[in-house]
């Protein structure tokens, strides 16, 4: 084990994908001279939370799961706690006390607490079998399940139809509560949400848009039964997964006194209100944005190591994709989807074939775009617009995708 | 045995070439899909082996599905006996009740000589009736009464050879590249072996023709005959004339040339009158004074005008005063346009004839004719010609009209008024092949003809050259032959005897008898040498040049060698001419002058070219020529839509912007019918003048105006159904080979319902749709899927754009289910990672611009190299022409 006097001291509150990767990616800089604790509150770390969802729905299993290499990291050095969270963080004498009684010291501290399932608050919610879908227990927790159950999935966002699809291909009952009149609603437009609809409809999910459950009744044991619709229907269900969006865990950093709104505001080189605290993740918020997609947390992960290296490095916001994860189920949605003035909205839509093409182009520029069916020139258009190429060129041919207009490109 | 190889003659135009078809022996079971694509006769001495775009097409044109298969009284199907009776009932009661002028034939450079002699011979001896006008009439009738004028007799003197072995060629009025390719062909290879020859073309448009031009007069339209006065003039100015020649066999020289004097008097004013440079009339002028072997070739430029006859007697004047006739290598050549207009006039088939080269002013001919076929109701005097004659069938007159495989509704000027004479007229009978054309929708009385590859008989091409046509495929339906339809009728009339032949080949003896009869060489048609003709002879007849007399089998390779006419004194006639303008010329309100004429890859009405899908490659759609002055002045811009009008009518064509015309002047294609486009009949822009001696109309001159029309989109609708309405501001069918193709003309606040809406309405079958919209590009596009197949497509421009649908075309009604990408593709017009060809150059090989374009890119810089890389132009040679034009447009480019 390395143990100099000389080296810094970097402790990552945080084992989920941020804090692990940046662990990871900290263990590569070849030049520096860290001691690194990696602290998470699961008892796996370093897991890819983002394939829970094909976890869920049994496409892959428990090997395909891991991110980065733990063992690896353990054997060269990274001290990694898990089973254990912080409880407090003392910014003057930098240290941390763990729920375990442990303290720990650190030079810099990088916070990287992530989120919590949002749980709205319907009467009637606090119960055990109502839960979110964050974690590996979480899948866990469905997994086990008897089987045909009746499941009332919250939220039609992509967390909630992942979780919904993962849950009738194990044979459950699903009925999915969302609060908008079509699926999707930030990513998708009315026409390609329509798409969704029926194909997730076809593979057994039941719908109730433009709607959330008013109440719900528990039994005597505490554990919800029905969940009465708007129009005053109870419906049993013997699980509710709450997928109506994520909260950022900032209870540590708030009561360490640093500077936080709806979560830790960093600034372009992560750092907190803090010298020594940075924040990364879907726990940190820049510019009033947070983060819930995997992208600009990777570049804050390179933002980060930079700036701990003492170099120049700035993170700022580019627009990012996103592709929902269910296994037969194309999307692509990047930018402004929804037009606004000034904006023109170029159509491809072979309903039939279920495949839907919406380009929103402004002043020559691509600024958004809604792929469903089929989203091979998803990253073209996405490279459109982080290159800000001038597409004016191409508008004829744009929304037929790269093949029909890379040679104009040439 | 499963096929044979059966020599027969071209359909299309006058050239008449010979043509070898592998007929599969339908016995074998092979079908009549299979015909192999049609290859030149390599012995026929009009074409010895090449063919032209729409002659190598034939095979594509064998099947039709719109053939007409049974007769039809008012819509209703009918046996031949019940149409032959109503027709023969009609004709009966018209001329007891009227007298025989109420009846009238109206025939066709394409019906066979023999179909012709049995009309002609109907009519003019037995109903007693000279009203027997044919198309034929719009196409040389100028012509016929020039040579009749000048050599008493309507010889063409010329033969091919001459035009391969003249020192200087004069094209008047002729764009021989496009309309006769295989003569033009010869021109071209000739003038290669021997580059001093002179090719001079007057027309005033810049042609395909013009490519192999040494000098290019474009003279105002309709002053060709001026040129020749000059000519005339210019010829006694520095002492070419053949005085011997003049004084020996001639009469009338003085009175010309005094004419010619008078009315064009000086370089300066012939200049001025053709708007031409007088250096190049001078430059024309010194070649005609030193060239003895020239040749005049003249076609419908020269004839289609009210002063037709005095054109070609300008130019018939300056060979005589040179004694350039009757010798190798010279000649006043005019050349058809019809497969058999010189057939047609053999047998005396016009209202101004009587037979075999008979007038009914000949002294002695009509009772000459009467004795030979024992006519009982011989006409004494001339018919009415076409324009005549369809307006005396609108003054009631004419009751009853027996039109026989033409389309005067889209031919003949002033459709208006045909279609007037055609509603009044009591009884309209139709014989055709086809079901629809905009003439049979006219019709009361339907016959089904057979076609080209079904009949049998003769035909005779533009050098006098007698070729057989032969029945290769029996007939579909209860398609009959012409001429056996006639004699049924006839017989009916009760003609018995008169029309009792067992065969065809006995018409063509009794034609050749009648030539003969009486003869003795006073008259130029004499092919005696058939009279006695059997089926094996005529079955086994080679081509051969008219006349052929007994004793002289081999036929006549050029006339007037002897300088021995057919006048009374048998002298050749000058006629003093003064040369003149069309009389409809420019007016504030009318300010466009409208010339027409042919497009390369189509023939007539295209009624058969219409059939092959290649043909329409290289010009999909009609067209209007705009000088690029006149376009900018009145904003229209290249294929864009433009109303033209005309105090007659009007028409909506495509704007095709070109400085192959001179301003103030535009240019259209003729061929284009309702069958294929909702407003392109140009004829119904077009006055009905005619020449007053022969009566041809001035097709290729009226006043117009042009107007850009405007609000409208641009599309294309592609459909495995032919659409049931067609409700656009434009529309032309463009034949292909999968489905039905449409260029439209949307109006321009269509939207993605409305178009949905219409074709819901005009196509049966209802499916899912493909919906492509992009306001940044105005672009609406849709394609209708049902049961997984393609059923049409839809694109909707802001501006006029060529898409190439070849690939959409081959997807209607797809075997295979189509993928995504293809699905989408189909709204892109082509699959990714394909060539896009371009627009079809070569329609043999089907290269396209942008192929030779990119060959040309890669270094390759004549058209011969081009030809070695892509083929093109390596066939039937009628693309070279603008093959050439790519090759200077890029070194231009690159210098």
């Amino acid at each position: 084990m390395i143990d100099s006097s000389d080296s810094t001291r970097i402790v990552i509150v945080g084992a989920g994908m941020a804090g692990s990767k940046l662990a990871y990616d900290l263990l590569q800089e070849n030049n520096a001279n860290y001691l690194i604790t990696l602290i998470g509150e699961e008892t796996q770390v370093g897991y890819n939370r983002i394939m829970l969802s094909s976890l869920l729905a049994n496409d892959i299993s428990a090997v395909d799961m891991p991110l980065v290499n733990t063992n690896q990291m353990k054997e060269e050095g990274v001290n990694i706690i898990s089973g254990d969270c912080v409880v407090i963080t003392d910014p003057i004498t930098k240290t941390l006390c763990l729920a375990s009684g442990r303290t720990v010291k650190y030079d810099k501290l990088i916070i990287a607490t992530g989120s919590r399932a949002r749980m709205l608050p319907i009467e009637g919610a606090q119960a055990s079998n109502v839960m979110g879908f964050r974690t590996w227990h979480d899948v866990n927790v469905m997994a086990d399940l008897d089987a045909k159950q009746s499941v009332c999935v919250i939220g039609g966002g992509l967390l909630g139809l992942e979780a919904a699809v993962g849950l009738v291909k194990r044979g459950h009952l699903v009925t999915v509560f969302h609060r908008s009149n079509w699926l999707l609603n930030r990513q998708l437009d009315s026409e390609s949400a329509e798409l969704l609809l029926s194909r997730l409809q076809t593979m057994g999910i039941n719908f109730r848009l433009g709607e959330s459950p008013t109440s719900f009744v528990q039994s005597e044991g505490g554990l919800v039964t029905h969940a009465i619709c708007s129009d005053g229907e109870s419906m049993a269900v013997n699980l509710v997964v709450m997928a109506a969006g994520i909260s950022p865990e900032i209870a540590l950093a708030k009561a360490a006194g640093l500077k936080t709104n709806q979560a830790i505001l960093v600034d372009e080189k992560m750092q907190t209100s803090h010298p020594d605290v940075f924040a990364l993740g879907e726990c940190c918020e820049f510019e009033n944005q947070t983060f819930g997609l995997v992208a600009p947390i990777w570049a804050q992960i390179k933002v980060l190591i930079n700036v701990l290296k003492g170099g120049e490095a700035y993170f700022a916001i580019e627009p990012v994709p996103t592709k929902l994860k269910v296994s037969g189920v194309n999307l692509f949605s990047v930018g402004r989807v929804e037009p606004i003035e000034g904006d023109s909205c170029i159509f491809f839509k072979d309903v039939g074939a279920n495949h839907y093409r919406k380009l929103v182009v402004n002043d020559g520029l691509l600024v958004g775009a809604i792929l469903y069916g089929n989203v091979a020139d998803g990253s073209w258009y996405f490279q459109l617009m982080q290159n800000k190429t001038d597409v004016s060129d191409m508008l004829e041919l744009l929304v037929f995708g790269e093949a029909y207009c890379s040679p104009q490109v040439a | 045995m499963t096929a044979t190889i059966t020599k027969t003659t071209c359909p299309y135009c006058g050239v008449g070439c010979g043509v070898n078809v592998t007929v599969p022996n339908i016995d074998s079971g092979l079908s009549l899909d299979n015909i192999p694509p049609v290859s030149g006769d390599l012995d026929h001495p009009a074409n010895f082996g090449r063919l032209c775009v729409k002659g190598s097409s034939l095979a594509q044109t064998l099947q039709s599905d719109d053939r007409l298969l049974v007769p039809t009284v008012k819509g209703e199907a009918v046996s031949w006996e019940s149409a032959v009776d109503t027709v023969s009932e009609k004709i009966a009661q018209v001329v007891k009740d009227h007298g025989p002028d109420a009846f009238a034939f109206y025939l066709s450079g394409q019906i066979l000589t023999e179909d012709y002699y049995v009309a002609n011979k109907l009519a003019k001896g037995f109903i007693g009736t000279a009203n027997v006008d044919t198309n034929s009439r719009l196409c040389m009738a100028s012509a016929v009464v020039g040579y009749k004028r000048a050599f008493g007799s309507d010889t063409v003197p010329c033969n091919y050879e001459d035009l391969e072995l003249c020192d200087l060629l004069i094209m008047v009025g002729s764009n021989a590249a496009w309309t006769h390719p295989i003569l033009y062909q010869r021109i071209v290879a000739a003038k290669k072996q021997r580059p001093n020859m002179k090719v001079v073309v007057i027309d005033p448009r810049e042609t395909a023709t013009c490519d192999i031009a040494d000098l290019h007069l474009a003279i105002r339209p309709g002053s060709d005959a001026a040129v020749f006065s000059f000519l005339l003039q210019h010829s006694v100015d520095v002492g070419v004339l053949d005085s011997a020649f003049i004084s020996r066999h001639t009469n009338g020289f003085k009175e010309a040339l005094n004419q010619a004097t008078e009315s064009t008097p000086t370089l300066s004013s012939v200049a001025n009158f053709c708007d031409i440079s007088e250096q190049d009339l001078l430059l024309l002028a010194s070649w005609w004074a030193k060239t003895e072997k020239t040749v005049s070739f003249y076609s419908q430029g020269v004839n289609q005008s009210a002063s037709g006859v005095d054109k070609c007697n300008a130019i018939i004047n300056c060979h005589l005063a040179t004694g350039r006739i009757g010798k190798e290598g010279a000649g006043p050549f005019s050349i058809t346009g019809q497969p058999n207009a010189m057939g047609g006039r053999e047998v005396g088939g016009l209202a101004n004839q009587l037979a075999a080269h008979m007038d009914f002013a000949t002294p002695g001919a009509q009772e000459l004719v009467q004795r030979f076929w024992q006519a009982p109701n011989m006409a004494t005097e001339n018919g009415l010609k076409a324009v005549d004659l369809f307006q005396a069938m609108e003054e009631g007159k004419i009751k009853v009209v027996w039109i026989m495989s033409t389309n005067p509704m889209v031919s003949m000027p002033d459709t208006a008024q045909v279609r007037r004479a055609l509603e009044k007229c009591e009884l309209v009978i139709v014989s055709d092949c086809k079901a629809h054309t905009d003439t049979t929708a006219m019709a009361d009385v339907l016959f089904p003809a057979t076609g080209w590859s079904e009949k049998d008989g003769t035909v005779t091409n533009s050098e006098r050259r007698i070729s057989r046509q032969r029945g290769l495929l029996p007939a579909p339906g209860e398609a009959k032959h012409d001429w056996w339809v006639i004699c049924k009728v006839a017989k009916c009339l009760g003609y018995q005897s008169a029309f009792s032949y067992r065969n065809v080949h006995e018409i063509f003896a009794e034609h050749a008898g009648l030539s003969e009869f009486e003869n003795s060489g006073k008259r130029d048609f004499d092919i005696g040498h058939f009279s006695r003709i059997t089926k094996e002879e005529y079955d086994a007849l080679i081509p051969v040049q008219w006349p052929v007399p007994k004793g002289r089998p081999e036929g006549t390779k050029r006339m007037f060698e002897d300088a021995r006419f057919f006048t009374p004194d048998n002298r050749a006639r000058f006629i003093p001419i003064t040369p003149t303008l069309p009389i409809h010329q420019a007016t504030p309100e009318w300010p466009f002058t409208l010339n027409t004429g042919r497009v390369r890859d189509q023939w007539h009405t295209m009624t058969r070219t219409g059939d092959a899908a290649l043909l329409t490659k290289h010009t999909d759609q009609p067209y209007v020529e705009v000088h690029p002055k006149d376009a900018k002045r009145l904003e229209i811009s290249d294929k864009s839509l433009v109303r033209l009008t005309s105090p007659y009518g009007e028409a909506l064509l495509k704007a095709k912007i070109s400085r192959a015309v001179s301003p103030g002047n535009v240019f259209t294609p003729i061929h284009w019918t309702l069958q294929f486009a909702n407003a392109a009949v140009v004829s119904n822009l077009i006055p009905q003048v005619a020449d007053p001696l022969s009566g041809q109309p001035e097709s290729k001159h009226a006043q117009v105006k042009l107007e850009a029309v405007k609000n409208i989109a641009y599309g294309v609708v592609i459909s495995a159904e032919p659409l049931q309405t067609l409700d656009f501001t434009y529309w032309c069918r463009v034949p292909s080979e999968q489905g039905y193709h449409y260029e439209v003309v949307w109006s321009e606040c269509e939207n993605v319902a409305s178009i949905q809406a219409m074709l819901e309405g005009s196509i049966q079958s209802q499916g899912e749709w493909l919906e492509y919209t992009n306001p940044k590009t105005h672009q609406i596009r849709l394609a209708q899927i049902v049961n997984q197949r393609l059923v049409s497509v839809s694109y909707l421009h802001p501006a006029p754009e060529s898409i190439s649908c070849d690939w959409l075309e081959s997807k209607l009604m797809n075997k295979e289910a189509l993928s995504d990408l293809d699905r989408m593709a189909i709204l892109v017009g082509l699959p990714a990672n394909v060539e896009d060809k371009g627009a079809i150059v070569c329609s043999c090989f089907q290269i396209g611009t942008k192929q030779i374009e990119k060959a040309i890119k890669e270094g390759v810089c004549s058209v011969e190299a081009l030809g070695s890389r892509l083929k093109c132009g390596t066939n039937c040679g009628s693309c070279l022409p603008e093959l050439k034009h790519f090759i200077p447009i890029k070194t231009e480019l690159s210098a």
